[in-house]
């Protein structure tokens, strides 16, 4: 309730005053503007003028004048005291065509004061109230024209439009072209892309329809040598030269090809490819490898691996170190899948950090081309990309290669710690019994991620030597979840010394982990 | 003096007006043109993706959901079974029964077969005390773990099971949200893709699930929802997601993973301590905490997000519950602002710091101040005889038009990339909530947002005195039903 009160009265404080005082910003500080503003005015209370002639003579029809009634001081001549402002302009000119130099004297309460203090007088009258202030438009007393052919013409303001003048107005119309235009683009360029789209679904229905029937009756109805013994002519009986030639006809009879290939067996799939490339289709793929949207090229990739286009992989093995992930992933697939004995260097020399992603992809198809092709896993350890090593490893371990346990152990002492738990993995994957050195050599390790994966290995293969480590790393490890892995892997080891170490000690800890450990519905927990 | 003072002060404000509406439509039409060059890439990406491998291969990494639980008695059986059925090959379930008063627990036992165990509950973040842990000798249910603590409130239960998860990744989730099956293969291969940017977190759309028909797990029907309210929030949930979030992650800026469907990197997440119990709005801080954490050790990082539609939710359709979301969502953006301030256009922090930290700060917590104290200038300018009505028709008139602009081109996207939505009544429904929204319900919404900042400041729900009870959606529910039966 206070912070409102408070609020108001800053609110007050802040908007009032300025209501008030808003009127004597209507006074004219400019002493011209000044003058015309108390011709405005016409008369007030207090305030008068008079003309001063700075000079000893005076023109004799002044001396006269009645209007003026001019008399001598020490310094020129005096008018008489004038209350009338609507008078002042005429008299000047009266001045001025005598040809005399004057002065505009103000006189508050019979006083002459400068300019600013008859200001100052106006402003205290107004702010008191005691002086209501005319506003109005200054009726001319001349004509417009023949005081416009006097003044050559200079303007006052840069802007002469009001538009222009205003800022904000100004701003806020350019940004309102500006998102008419952005969105005006943004539109016809999303209508224009959805029109195009369904254009080309339109389009490619049509054409999926003519070209179904004659794929089906070409599956069924020819042999694989007819299909591969057929001429351009008879070709163009099924799919017309004239569509042929049209790079949809062509995409979407790929696609066909292709989701025929992929549902198909057997001979089936020898006719698709040899129609592929009786079609000249595989050069298109071929082509298309260089299209400088990487998802063309992706997709020519994808063709070349599904059609079996072995004349493409020279191509191909261009890409497998390109700069975009999805094409380099494809050129590496494709070459695992189609290449006849793959001696893996192109993966070797792979400088891009290899993703779970493709290692799972290339995974697939080495462990169904491995045994075929027997592939040399032990290359990749020698990459200089440790990625690449990685991979290597857990292809030893996931596809069993026991034959490869000595290469490991050859290189394991020189690798990088993530290596080396990979290692570790792999031993206890594939019970490498004879390494169990090694595996206590990282158990000892100050690499706590190390000495954990090294503890996971122990409880598979490890020996008495293990379990004394076990025990001395148990005794000093302050986490408790490093404490629990040990623990773990110490019942794995040597369940009596496991006994021994959690039923012999008085932490009470112990007997917690202890009981963890033995849940059977912990077991991988 | 004073005179001058008040024009001076109006003249700043009405050029930092016409500052924030420029921003705000250079802003949006730059968020557009981002989440449609991601969107892009993405469907363009996704034409090479095979997820089948995922679900069996040895490479792809386990998953850990954990699903916090607060008197969800009602549907916590069906909701743990369509957990349990995810499609997927290394994955646990740990439902966390926050304290639930209801019947959550004994239904879990029951349904499930579950036994306490002996497990070792010593956290590395601190929670409320752990009554116990349970698990299941029937091999059908081998993957579920229960935990049944001491209430603490949302971020204090994920910590919970934050910290017996045993997989590399954390997938948090609303125990009452629908799944997809792909839904964690989906999620997963983001981290999968990583290469030489470590992939710390894994945002995924929400979709709504009001009115729609579901079947074994998934929305198999979609319609918008009956109520006003529910149809505003399809349109705003496609802004948020389609739109803004997909534009972030297209520059790495991504700031808020929603709390109903994240996945994070589990070694990270206990590094940087887990959720901060203290706040309402701990799915952002987190999210910012790793951030900041990455930036920090300089290491280089990536937030990712999949448009994909793979978890949907019930909204609220009350102005009654849906006034206290916004207003908890208000506030959650300020305490997390205000916790992590140190950012605040620090270039240390990259785009975090330089852009999407002034971004939320003042499009997202400072919308609602700003755009009353334009309605309060504007009724100045008129008391006072300065009010140009061209101006303030072409300003109104603009900010509507991209208001229309950026809802259009969101339901489009949607269109484009998905077509759930495939009624045209639908659509024509929806398109009348895009010309209604921004005088219908939005004002409804700023006012939520200024009541979110007023609560903050009254401490209401603001750290140190703050300890939530429950989440949101029971407490809504419990609230909802003393009304009723009052």
């Amino acid at each position: 309730m206070i912070r409102i009160f408070c609020w108001t009265i800053v609110g007050l404080l802040l908007f009032l005053p300025g209501w008030i005082q808003a009127q004597e910003d209507f006074i004219p500080e400019d002493s011209v503007e000044f003058r015309d503003f108390l011709i405005l005015q016409k008369e007030v209370t207090g305030l008068g003028y008079r003309f001063f002639i700075p000079e000893a003579q005076l023109p004799d029809s002044l001396h006269v004048d009645s209007l003026f009634q001019f008399s001598q001081t020490v310094s020129g001549f005096e008018s008489r005291y004038f209350v009338d402002f609507t008078k002042a302009k005429e008299l000047e000119n009266t001045l001025i065509n005598k040809g005399v130099s004057y002065r505009l004297d103000y006189i508050v309460l019979s006083e002459v004061v400068s300019t600013s203090a008859a200001q100052e007088y106006l402003v205290d009258l107004v702010r008191d109230a005691d002086y209501p202030i005319k506003r109005g438009e200054l009726k001319p007393t001349e004509d417009f024209v023949s005081l416009a052919s006097q003044t050559p013409y200079s303007p006052t303001k840069q802007f002469k439009l009001k538009f222009l003048s205003d800022y904000r107005l100004f701003v806020v119309t350019v940004m309102i072209i500006f998102f008419f235009l952005v969105a005006s683009i943004m539109i016809v360029s999303m209508l224009s892309m959805k029109a195009g789209k369904n254009k080309r679904e339109n389009l490619q229905k049509e054409y999926g329809k003519r070209i179904i029937a004659p794929l089906t009756s070409l599956l069924f109805e020819k042999e694989l040598h007819e299909i591969q013994e057929m001429e351009l002519e008879e070709i163009h009986s099924f799919f017309p030269k004239n569509l042929l030639a049209r790079p949809m006809y062509q995409h979407v009879l790929i696609d066909n090809i292709i989701g025929l290939n992929k549902k198909m067996k057997g001979d089936f799939k020898e006719k698709l490819k040899a129609l592929y490339k009786k079609l000249g289709l595989d050069k298109i793929s071929i082509k298309t490898l260089h299209h400088k949207k990487w998802d063309r090229a992706t997709m020519a990739l994808v063709q070349i691996n599904e059609m079996d286009l072995v004349e493409a992989l020279p191509e191909v093995k261009k890409f497998t170190n390109s700069t975009n992930f999805h094409v380099r992933s494809m050129a590496v697939a494709t070459l695992l899948n189609l290449s006849e004995k793959v001696d893996l260097i192109f993966l070797r020399d792979q400088t891009y950090p290899l993703s779970l992603w493709q290692q799972m992809n290339y995974l697939r198809i080495i462990r169904f081309v491995g045994s075929q092709k027997g592939l040399k896993l032990e290359i990749l350890f020698d990459s200089k990309n440790q990625s690449i090593r990685i991979f290597g490893i857990k292809l030893v371990r996931i596809l069993g290669r026991v034959d490869l346990i000595e290469k490991l152990a050859g290189i394991a002492g020189g690798v990088s710690e993530e290596e080396k738990e990979e290692i570790l993995e792999t031993y206890a994957a594939l019970g490498a019994y004879m390494e169990t050195a090694f595996i206590n050599d990282c158990l000892k390790s100050s690499n706590r991620a190390l000495s954990l994966a090294a503890a996971k290995a122990a409880a598979v293969v490890g020996d008495s030597g293990s379990a004394d480590i076990l025990v001395d790393l148990i005794g000093a490890e302050t986490v408790f979840r490093k404490k629990h892995s040990y623990l773990k892997s110490l019942y794995g080891v040597d369940k009596d010394k496991f006994a021994e170490v959690t039923l012999n000690n008085a932490n009470p800890e112990m007997l917690e982990l202890r009981n963890h450990i033995l849940d059977p519905m912990l077991q991988n927990v | 003096m004073y005179s001058f003072l008040f024009y001076t002060i109006l003249e700043v404000f009405g050029l930092i007006f016409l500052i924030l509406s420029f921003s705000v439509i250079a802003i949006y039409l730059i968020l557009m043109a981002l989440s449609a060059l991601e969107m892009r890439d993405f469907l363009r990406k996704n034409r090479f993706a095979d997820y089948g491998d995922i679900v069996t291969s040895p490479i792809a990494p386990g998953v850990s959901i954990l699903a916090p639980a607060y008197n969800e008695g009602q549907n916590i059986v069906q909701n743990v079974q369509s957990l349990l059925s995810l499609h997927y090959g290394k994955f646990e379930v740990i439902l966390i029964n926050d304290g639930s008063k209801d019947d959550t627990l004994q239904k879990l036992i029951e349904s499930f077969k579950m036994e306490k165990t002996s497990y070792a509950y010593h956290p590395e973040i601190e929670t409320k005390a752990v009554r116990g842990i349970y698990r299941s000798k029937n091999m059908s249910y081998r993957r579920l773990t229960v935990i049944d603590k001491e209430n603490g409130g949302k971020a204090d239960a994920l910590n919970t099971g934050i910290n017996i998860a045993s997989l590399e990744i954390l997938a948090c989730i609303d125990v009452d949200c629908i799944l997809s099956s792909e839904s964690i293969s989906r999620m997963v291969r983001p981290f999968m893709e990583e290469t030489n940017k470590k992939v710390i977190a894994v945002g995924g759309v929400i979709g709504i699930a009001n009115n729609c028909d579901v079947q074994d797990g998934t929305v198999t029907k979609y319609r918008v929802p009956e109520t006003t309210l529910g149809k505003f929030q399809v349109i705003e949930y496609l802004r948020a997601f389609l739109m803004g979030r997909m534009a972030w992650s297209r520059i790495n800026g991504l700031m808020l993973i929603s709390g109903a469907f994240g996945f994070f990197r589990k070694d990270l997440v206990r590094e940087v301590g887990g959720y901060f119990p203290k706040t309402v709005g701990e799915d952002m801080e987190l999210i910012v905490r790793m951030r900041r954490f990455m930036d920090e050790k300089k290491i280089p990082y990536k937030v990712g997000f999949v448009p994909d539609p793979l978890c949907w939710t019930e909204v609220p359709e009350t102005e009654d519950v849906l006034s206290r979301q916004r207003n908890r969502w208000m506030r959650g953006t300020i305490e997390t602002l205000q916790l992590h301030q140190a950012l605040r256009l620090n270039p240390k922090y990259g785009i975090l710091g330089m852009l999407s930290y002034p971004f939320w700060s003042v499009f997202e917590k400072s919308a609602p101040i700003l755009e009353t104290a334009g309605i309060v200038y504007t009724a100045i300018l008129l008391v006072i005889g300065d009010f140009s009505t061209v101006y303030f028709v072409a300003l109104l008139l603009m900010m509507y038009l991209l208001s229309l602009l950026v809802s259009s081109f969101s339901v489009l996207y949607e269109q484009i990339a998905f077509n759930r939505y495939k009624d045209k009544n639908d659509l024509r429904k929806l398109i009348w909530i895009i010309i209604t929204e921004p005088f219908v319900i939005h004002p409804k919404v700023v006012f939520w947002g200024l009541m979110g900042h007023i609560d903050f400041i009254k401490g209401k729900g603001g750290w140190g005195s703050m300890i939530r009870t429950g989440f949101k959606k029971a407490e809504d529910r419990k609230n909802l039903a003393e009304q009723t039966t009052t």
